[in-house]
């Protein structure tokens, strides 16, 4: 009697009640998969290869051993900030992309309709899913622990700002996680997910404080608003991001002693608030889920209820005599290459029709020129720096398109089962293949029209010298080549879309970002003149340097009235580069050496299409 | 005409199609049967040149489909087990696009496309979503794909997979049609009975091997089933069992519900000693016919169901 009664009171106590049989399932199937492994292990790699980054930064061999013996303290420092700020951003990331196909997994395979017919609610299936990704990141949390305690041994570093920090990585990645969940809902594939939830994060933490910091700043300039923002707001701000109180939280450790103007910041206050966005984000996600299964156990074809707008539109049409809805669409006629014209049919960004796109496209147009105003307000619209912003901004955006649309043109056909009906056509495989490329560039081309479009405005109202558009244009025709051929080879070698965008991504960070950090690290490029010039070479391939070498010389308006001959090219450590002459046979040599690379990785493309067909 | 001789595709030490070797006349519905994983669908990709076979040699009008695979492909269309759709496109557009793929004239294409729905039965979807078709509208949509570009030859891997009694029909009607026009057709598909209505040949293949292959006259003796039939009489049926079981050209008489089934000895046919005999002995004979040799039966008896 005591037996029976006693179980269900246990059984309704136990957390795993909240997640249910899924929790395990997924558990379960994550330990089989190696990707798992090899993330633990890449994990560890990428955290001692930053750690030894910043030790060698504090620490410095060719000094006394005494003196590497005081600096043990900072030492200590540095690292356990490297460590956490480690965490702290590559959780979040992970928690994006380990749960971007949480649930349309189970939409796609139509499992999600099949649990709804089982005791398990849809807050098990969201818990479930949430937390068993989860526990994998903090397994990887976990993985650093004995460093951070035997760092700690250098002193200098309090137990609380650990905690303190643990705490805050937990509630900011249990956030990120949450509302990768929720776009995964109704998102089939995972690199749409981490995209979206990258951009509400960077709106979030990002964008958002900026506009608001700015809009501030800008009203103070004009006399027509409060003179600065106020301490509640910054209270505010650093109590609802995670970057800025992580930021905080760091500086306070580092040097102890802060201004007595700092404003009040409580840890305990930012996690509980994180908590509660997280907590908030995932009932919603339950409602959503909740609904999905429904429909989808039912039967029915549209996931999810469709928008008001467009039923109103729907039933308008219907309630014409005689006409149904499906004799209302407009037929377009085939023009020229097939394969062009098809690409050149589908939306820029799938799951958005060209209309919503327009839309999209004039307001990005309009908040672009209330930059343009701000930037006047503050009489920096003459600056240089300002130019060089915004066309990195251009080409960051730019580039990603280009990745993307190039890495999922293939894949996304293999994907549906739509690739061999294309290549049991008559088409060659050269046709197919300048036809995806031909569409990538089409989808592409609002971006680079926006770069296009900013710069001729500046040149016309002379704020950037007319050679920045020759130079740009060289730059922009080597880089999209390098990235369509690259990301047409990815798309070809790959199944699945989001191995091939994540290819097309890693790639990029590889020989951008990552190799230029650990080039810079060895010796021999930084000390050795004939090592360092070659070093300066690679470097100038960046796209990042080029279009801010290009931008830096010709922006501005004193730059802009500058003759040919006076303008002035800041490559990294090749003055050689300095004159236009220079720049420019510099830009052209890098335009064929990127474009000789897209070509090659586009014909390696074009000889796999055949070879992974099914 | 379709000719593969000692075809053989090898996936790692797994044979997928293994020796295989079959003929089919220009202008045959040729059946295509066999139990999952037993190398169908592999012998028709690299017939459409979407696989390289590892050895052996496959050709159509005499043309090498390892070497002449744009050639082959204008003149076979070919529709696969799962066919793919474009999210963004509309019946017409769908159709028209692949005619643009095949080459055809830009001025051609709006007639062919009309006409192609039209024996496909589709025109009143053209402005349809490709994606919001149903399950049997989009296997009829294949079908239109596949004759976009009038090909001599179709291959169709289980066209009828999925579909309702109903669009069975319609789709089994089509291809009666398109027999008519004079096109050859090789045809998987597991709903075997409707393969026996529409072909002039089948071919029967196991762990990539070809187990049998000629005309549904042709695989009774193979089996060795000839000499069945199904007799049925008026009344006293205990009487007419006694009195074939007596007769030297018969083995075995079975009573299967109100006929009855005999079976005559390898070599014998006794369909007129049969009714003679009951004749003699004052009985009424209703019906005397040869038992049907179903083509599930066939399937049955040729495979033995292991799969790879």
């Amino acid at each position: 009697m005591t037996t029976t009664s006693a179980k269900p009171a246990s059984h309704s106590l136990s957390p795993l009640r909240l997640t249910g049989p899924l929790f395990d399932k997924e558990l379960r199937v994550s330990s089989r998969r190696r990707r798992n492994y090899a993330l633990r292990f890449v994990y560890v790699i990428l955290l001692t290869f930053f750690v030894a980054i910043f030790w060698l930064g504090v620490v410095e061999s060719e000094y006394s051993p005494v003196f590497q013996k005081s600096r043990m303290a900072l030492a200590g420092k540095t690292i356990i900030t490297t460590i956490v700020w480690f965490q702290f951003i590559t959780t979040q990331l992970l928690a994006v992309v380990m749960l971007s196909t949480s649930i349309s997994d189970e939409v796609h395979h139509r499992t999600l309709g099949l649990l709804m017919t089982t005791p398990i609610t849809s807050l098990q299936v969201v818990m479930g899913k949430l937390f068993s990704k989860l526990l994998q990141i903090i397994l990887l949390l976990a993985i650093s622990l004995p460093l951070l305690a035997v760092v700690r041994v250098f002193g200098g570093v309090p137990a609380t700002y650990l905690l303190s920090s643990l705490c805050m990585t937990l509630t900011a990645f249990l956030f990120a996680g949450s509302v990768s969940l929720f776009f995964s809902i109704n998102n089939r594939r995972a690199y749409v997910v981490i995209i979206k939830a990258a951009v509400t994060l960077g709106f979030l933490f990002g964008f958002l404080p900026v506009t608001i910091g700015a809009a501030f700043g800008a009203a103070a300039i004009g006399g027509s608003g409060p003179p600065n923002t106020s301490a509640w707001q910054i209270v505010l701000f650093l109590h609802t991001n995670p970057f800025a109180a992580m930021s905080l939280n760091t500086a306070m450790m580092m040097s102890p002693i802060m201004p007595a103007a700092m404003p009040t910041f409580y840890w305990p206050v930012h996690c509980v608030l994180m908590l509660v966005a997280s907590t908030l984000l995932t009932a919603v996600s339950v409602g959503i889920v909740r609904r999905v299964a429904l429909r989808q156990a039912t039967g029915q074809l549209d996931l999810l209820p469709k928008r008001r707008g467009v039923k109103k539109r729907k039933n308008k049409s219907a309630r014409q005599p005689g006409k149904s809805q499906e004799r209302f669409g407009i037929v377009r006629r085939v023009k020229g290459s097939p394969v062009l014209w098809k690409e050149t049919r589908a939306p820029m960004i799938r799951g958005i029709d060209s209309r919503n796109s327009f839309i999209g496209l004039v307001i990005t147009i309009i908040a672009l020129f209330m930059t343009y105003a701000v930037c006047k307000k503050s009489n920096c619209l003459n600056e240089s720096f300002v130019h060089t912003t915004y066309v990195l901004m251009f080409v960051f955006i730019g580039s990603i398109f280009t990745m993307v649309l190039s890495a999922t043109s293939i894949t996304s056909e293999r994907e549906s089962s739509a690739w061999p009906i294309m290549l049991a056509t008559s088409m060659d495989d050269w046709h197919i293949l300048l036809g995806k490329a031909g569409g990538v560039f089409r989808r592409c081309l609002p971006v680079w029209l926006l770069l296009a479009g900013h710069v001729l405005l500046f040149v016309c109202i002379r704020y950037i010298h007319p050679i920045a558009i020759f130079h740009l244009l060289i730059f922009v025709a080597g880089l999209v080549s390098f990235l369509t051929g690259v990301g047409l080879y990815f798309s070809a070698r790959f199944k699945r879309t989001t191995s091939a965008v994540v290819a097309s991504f890693g790639l990029a960070i590889a020989i951008w970002i990552v190799l230029p950090a650990v080039l810079s690290l060895i010796p021999e490029f930084t000390r050795d003149s004939d090592q360092r010039e070659k070093f300066a070479v690679y470097l100038s391939a960046n796209p990042a340097v080029q279009s801010t070498v290009v931008t830096t010389a010709a922006g501005g308006d004193r730059a802009a009235r500058l003759k040919l001959s006076k303008l002035r090219y800041q490559w990294p450590n090749r003055p050689g580069w300095s004159r236009v002459g220079g720049a420019t046979r510099a830009l052209l040599t890098y335009m064929v050496i990127y474009m000789s690379i897209g070509m090659f990785s586009a014909w390696r493309a074009k000889c796999r299409f055949r070879r992974s067909v099914f | 005409m379709i000719e593969i001789k000692n075809l053989a595709k090898y996936y790692g030490d797994l044979a997928a199609v293994d020796d295989l070797s079959l003929t089919i006349r220009e202008g045959d519905i040729f059946g295509f049967i066999g139990p999952n994983g037993a190398g169908k669908t592999t012998t028709m990709r690299i017939l459409v040149t979407l696989l390289e076979p590892t050895s052996g040699r496959a050709s159509i009008h005499n043309l090498d489909v390892s070497k002449s695979g744009k050639k082959v492909r204008r003149l076979v269309g070919y529709m696969p087990d799962f066919m793919g759709v474009y999210d963004d496109l509309k019946v017409f557009e769908y159709l028209e696009f692949f005619a643009a793929a095949f080459g055809i004239e830009r001025k051609k294409r709006k007639s062919i496309v009309e006409g192609v729905l039209e024996l496909t039965d589709l025109q009143s979807k053209q402005r349809t979503a490709v994606d919001s078709l149903s399950r049997g509208m989009q296997q009829r949509l294949g079908l239109a794909r596949v004759l976009i570009h009038d090909p001599k030859v179709l291959i169709l891997d289980e066209p009828a997979s999925g579909l309702d009694p109903r669009a069975r029909i319609e789709i089994r009607e089509l291809l009666r049609e398109l027999k008519r026009m004079g096109k050859t057709i090789m045809i998987s598909s597991h709903i075997l009975s409707e393969l026996e209505e529409i072909c002039d040949h089948i071919g029967i293949i196991e762990h990539g091997k070809l187990v049998f292959s000629g005309t549904m006259e042709e695989i009774r003796p193979h089996l060795g089933i000839r000499g069945k039939v199904r007799v049925k009489v008026a009344e006293n049926q205990d009487k007419a069992v006694e009195l074939l079981s007596a007769l030297p050209e018969v083995s075995q008489v079975q009573a299967v519900g109100d006929k009855l089934a005999v079976t005559f000895h390898e070599g014998s046919d006794g369909d007129g000693v049969i009714a003679r005999t009951l004749v003699k002995a004052d009985m009424d004979v209703i019906s005397i016919e040869p038992e049907q040799l179903k083509l599930d039966d066939a399937f049955l008896q040729l495979t033995k169901g292991i799969v790879h």
